[in-house]
């Protein structure tokens, strides 16, 4: 906490090897994955863990690039993922609202509706949604995917918001209300202002929820024109099975923009997360 | 009151539920109000020569270019620039070529997510136009019972040159529901420079084999690599052994699977034959978690000798990523012959798996059809397979041998063309797809000993029942 | 006061939504398993009725009880191990107060930024007994170094080691937020009574962050719960059924052996159990609270 306890000491050094070993593990993936997908395919079945590549292979990720339809799917994930997390935010802080500040006599029973979803598991509901989406002629569009995303994702989102939203005083509201405040406008201008940190934990929950979706993705649509990134490595899996190391290039290309989003942004993800998400 | 509302939102969620379950009612009537549209303009398409086929194309395409027609392909091939998915999606822009009102949208997806995805489109009303089957009862007879496939016109493939009983598994009751892509056999690639260097030789009986097993593993490399984790090539693998005993089976395999009776001794050998080389150490060490691709790295990598696998692998010998050292020195022998046995080499596991079936609903019904009938003209996918040496076509390619084939695609043609027995469909395909799941699991527990031979039988005639 | 915080009408408009993006995407495809887990539906074509069958076959699959046992164990194992881990690392971190933290925090956290498909790769890599590294560091250690870890016996653990090892940066996550938000006068008031570091944490960390620990072990039961891809990927349930989980043993029952209506069975005793879990895990928290 102050600069004394910064001094050397063998136990501190212990402490740090520990935790650079973990460190290790952890990113190692990573490493990995990018290590195999520069060599050939041949390299990999060396009796080592890391391969030194005979020669660098950018090819393959320019083959990952332009066969894994990289650009389509990447405007596809994004447009996807973030109308997913404007929407979880949004209905998530009208249904906290609703639930912990309105008075009503259901409010506990839907909340524990609510808050249910998260104990359901997405295969079980793959085969009667498709049925649905069918039904509703929803199935190969944008809503085929956004719908299940935004429910998905949902139950956590509310439950972090209403969590947070407790946390906040009554007071600021009870005076709005005093100046005449419409419920809309206290949420509006007084509520959500406040709710940034839960709002940007809620928006890392929903993004990797989804970011990485394969299951639904590949049972809701059936063109082109929609598919996200998980696509690239499903569809290059078959395309290439016996080229491991275009298929790595393939992962890796589609873990970059998570990975640098993140890496980039760290600093404020977990300040956000820090500064409140869970108050329990 | 805000009772009243909540009740009046849950009554209407119920609702739509009850709508989504209650539908197919409707969804029949739209269906077959679409075949009474279509049922007109259907029957002078369906003959098509093989001989004047070209010309016809053109004719058809000056002709509906008015009406342009979408038909909507969902293909397992998910690689659409080698092997077979490369056949296919070159069938697909020449058809597309010669018709140019025709657009053809390729769906594809791998074996699993396509039968899940099958499924919900099964469960829909929106079935692709042409996709692909299994001629297979585990596969096909649940979908033909549900009326999904368009019945074809036998007479329609009198020229096309399918081999005998080739359709077999694709017809139902004496009616034709899709075609087959290929002839499927079962073999050993092996390493021919790895074999000479060594001194190994190909096995002549089944205790040959293990005896080989032993020999390769004492130098420190692996014999056979087998991709376990599929579970199918160790249950084909017990089918091989069964075949090797029983010799022309095909009848009593199906017997056994209809009645759940596997009483005859065979069985028991072959599952009792196949813990041997288990145990001799045949297969790679974790063979049951291998998957396909890890598996068939292993041979091509030269660190196992041999690769259990389908006649469809043909191509590694034609393969430009797979260094010429192993390339150029890929020989195969079938399942050797078991001591004691009735059998001989030359009665073989083979059967026809992937194929093609038109669905009942698509709106496009006949368009469908003309695609796949085209698909099928012997100058097509069968002289292309062949020509790419891709795999064997259901029907008789003599005709486009070029000379210029791979070894390996000669020792293939020359398998089935001398068999003196064929099995058809293998054992864990027979039943239904609970069947298939039971079995396949089993074999691979019996592989790896968690159940004896005893027990697997038993257990086999409890799925089989 | 009152009147404006129970106006109907508002809280119709609040709630409509989130209600009914519950109702389309989760209740009404509940509701339909629901009804197919009475039935022999295949997946394709007409549903029979056929009342308590798939119930009663459910109770004596030993895949169900295999797959439930590996969801509980798997439940076991990041209470028991990933959690203190991620609890105990979050607390040091938080009291380096230097850039390392940073780093750490980010490297942690990495593999749940990357996509399971890759996760399942690379252990299959690590795992592989013919040139995979866990062998490969066995060998090196003059061991024989043919350890088949994905096979009998040994696979569940192998298996629990991924998702237990998967889980921990978010864990982490979590309870690095949370001790953030202890207030560090606390701390600096224990140092002045000459508490060390370790009785800090038992004393103030531990009891301050007991509402986060059990949010955090309540989502990570049910996490376990619901586990299906990595396992789907790594080792799809084998060898036999050892790996089953229920998750993937749903998947398995539904898709591919065509037993659709027996697959929402299982769904719908998933469903039950995880809300019994979650019940029961309030109880116990509620008790120690008392």
């Amino acid at each position: 906490m102050n600069q004394v306890e910064q001094k050397f000491t063998w136990k501190r050094a212990l402490l740090y090897a520990c935790l650079l070993l973990v460190a290790v593990v952890q990113i190692f993936p990573l490493i990995w994955l990018v290590d195999f997908s520069l060599g050939s395919s041949n390299e990999m079945f060396t009796n080592g863990l890391l391969i030194i590549p005979e020669k660098i292979r950018w090819d393959n990720y320019v083959t990952a690039f332009v066969d894994g339809h990289f650009l389509h799917y990447l405007k596809n994930s994004i447009l996807v993922n973030v109308t997913a997390v404007v929407f979880v935010i949004a209905i998530s802080i009208l249904a906290a609202f609703a639930v912990t500040r309105m008075k009503w006599k259901l409010q506990g029973f839907v909340k524990t509706l609510l808050l249910m979803g998260m104990m359901i598991p997405i295969h079980a509901t793959l085969l009667p949604n498709y049925v649905i989406y069918d039904k509703l002629g929803l199935t190969d569009s944008f809503w085929a995917l956004l719908i299940p995303y935004v429910a998905f994702s949902l139950p956590q989102g509310l439950f972090l918001t209403c969590s947070f939203m407790d946390s906040i005083p009554k007071e600021l509201e009870e005076a709005a209300i005093m100046d005449g405040c419409s419920i809309y406008r206290i949420i509006g201008t007084v509520i959500t202002p406040l709710m940034k940190s839960s709002m940007a934990t809620v928006a890392i929950m929903t993004f990797l929820n989804n970011w990485n979706e394969f299951m639904m993705a590949s049972t809701y649509l059936s063109s082109n024109k929609w598919k996200t990134l998980p696509f690239s490595i499903l569809e290059f899996t078959g395309q290439y099975s016996s080229n491991y190391a275009v298929q790595f290039a393939v992962m890796a290309l589609t873990a970059m923009p998570a990975v640098v989003v993140y890496v980039l942004l760290n600093k404020y993800i977990t300040k956000g997360v820090a500064m409140g998400a869970v108050k329990g | 009151m805000k009772k009243k509302i909540i009740s009046l939102l849950l009554a209407a969620a119920m609702v739509c539920t009850m709508a989504a379950c209650g539908n197919s009612s409707g969804q029949e009537n739209a269906s077959s109000n679409a075949k009474a549209e279509e049922s007109g303009s259907s029957d002078a398409a369906d003959a098509v020569e093989p001989a004047d086929a070209p010309a016809l194309g053109s004719q058809e395409g000056a002709a509906a270019s008015a009406e342009p027609v979408a038909i909507k392909v969902f293909s397992n091939l998910t690689d659409r620039k080698s092997g077979q998915g490369f056949v296919e999606q070159t069938l697909f822009d020449q058809y597309m070529a010669e018709n140019p009102n025709v657009t053809i949208e390729v769906e594809a997806l791998d074996d699993e997510a396509y039968k899940t995805k099958f499924k919900a489109y099964a469960s829909g009303s929106s079935m692709p136009d042409l996709v692909n089957v299994w001629g297979q009862p585990s596969f096909l007879d649940e979908v033909i019972a549900e009326g999904l496939l368009a019945e074809l016109n036998q007479d329609d493939y009198a020229e096309y040159g399918f081999l005998s009983g080739s359709l077999d598994g694709f017809s139902k009751e004496g009616k034709l529901y899709g075609l087959p892509r290929n002839t499927d056999v079962m073999a050993f690639y092996y390493n021919k420079a790895i074999f000479e260097e060594h001194g190994w030789k190909v096995p002549q009986t089944y205790a040959q084999l293990n005896q080989l097993a032993k020999d390769i593993t004492a130098e420190g490399m692996i014999p056979c690599s087998m991709d376990g984790a599929d579970k199918w090539p160790i249950s084909i693998y017990y089918q091989d052994i069964v075949t090797k005993i029983l010799g022309d089976s095909q009848q009593d395999v199906r017997n056994s699977v209809s009645t759940g009776d596997f009483s005859n001794a065979a069985y028991k050998q072959a599952a009792e034959l196949m813990q041997e080389s288990v145990e001799a150490g045949l297969f790679q060490n974790g063979f049951e978690t291998s998957d396909y691709g890890t598996a068939q790295n292993l041979f091509t990598n030269g660190q196992a000798a041999m690769f259990y696998m389908g006649s469809w692998e043909m191509s590694m010998a034609n393969n430009e990523e797979i260094s010429p050292e192993v390339r150029d020195n890929i020989g195969i022998f079938m399942m050797p012959v078991v001591e004691g046995g009735t059998a001989q080499v030359t009665d073989i596991a083979a059967w026809n798996g992937g194929g093609y079936a038109v669905t009942q609903n698509s709106a496009v019904r006949d368009e469908a059809v003309k695609l796949l009938n085209y698909m099928f003209l012997p100058e097509n996918w069968s002289k292309i397979a062949w020509e790419n040496g891709v795999c064997m076509s259901a029907q008789n390619y003599a005709d486009f041998l070029t000379g210029e084939e791979t070894s390996v695609q000669l020792a293939f043609t020359d398998i089935i063309s001398s068999a003196a027995s064929i099995t058809g469909v293998t054992f864990n395909d027979l039943g239904d797809s609970e069947f298939k799941t039971n079995s396949e699991d089993l074999s691979a527990e019996l592989a790896i000993g968690m159940v004896s031979p005893e027990e697997f039988i038993a257990q086999l005639e409890a799925a089989a029942k | 006061m009152r009147k404006i915080y129970s106006n109907k009408r508002v809280i119709l408009t609040l709630i409509l939504p989130g209600l009914l993006t519950f109702l389309l995407a989760i209740l009404a495809p509940i509701c339909l398993s629901i009804y197919y887990s009475f039935t022999d539906f295949s997946g394709m074509g007409e549903a029979v009725f056929n009342g308590l069958d798939n119930y009663k076959a459910m109770f004596q699959d030993t895949g169900f009880w295999v797959s439930l046992r590996n969801s509980l164990l798997l439940a076991i194992g990041f209470i028991c191990i990933q959690h203190p881990l991620a609890l105990i690392t979050a607390a040091i971190l938080d009291k380096m107060q230097n850039k390392a933290e940073g780093f750490f925090r980010c490297v942690y956290f990495i593999p749940n930024v990357i996509s399971v498909a890759v996760i399942a790769y690379l252990w299959k890599f690590i795992y592989n007994p013919n040139f995979g590294l866990l062998n490969n560091i066995l060998k090196l250690f003059g061991f024989e170094g043919n350890v088949n870890w994905l096979g009998s016996g040994s696979a569940i653990w192998s298996v629990l080691v991924v998702l237990i090892w998967h889980g921990f940066g978010w864990g982490m996550l979590i309870y690095y937020t949370g001790i953030k938000n202890i207030d560090p006068v606390l701390y600096e008031a224990a140092a002045i009574d000459g508490a060390t570091g370790k009785e800090a944490f038992m004393k103030i960390t531990l009891p301050l962050m007991k509402p986060v620990i059990q949010v955090n072990v309540t989502m990570a039961v049910i996490s376990a719960l619901k586990q299906m891809e990595t396992v789907y990927l790594l080792t799809n349930g084998g060898p036999g059924d050892q790996t089953q989980f229920m998750a993937n043993y749903l998947y398995k029952q539904a898709f591919n052996s065509f037993k659709y209506g027996y697959g929402n069975t299982i769904s719908v005793a998933f469903i039950v159990i995880c809300l019994l879990a979650t019940v029961l895990l309030n109880r116990i928290f509620k008790e120690k609270d008392a």
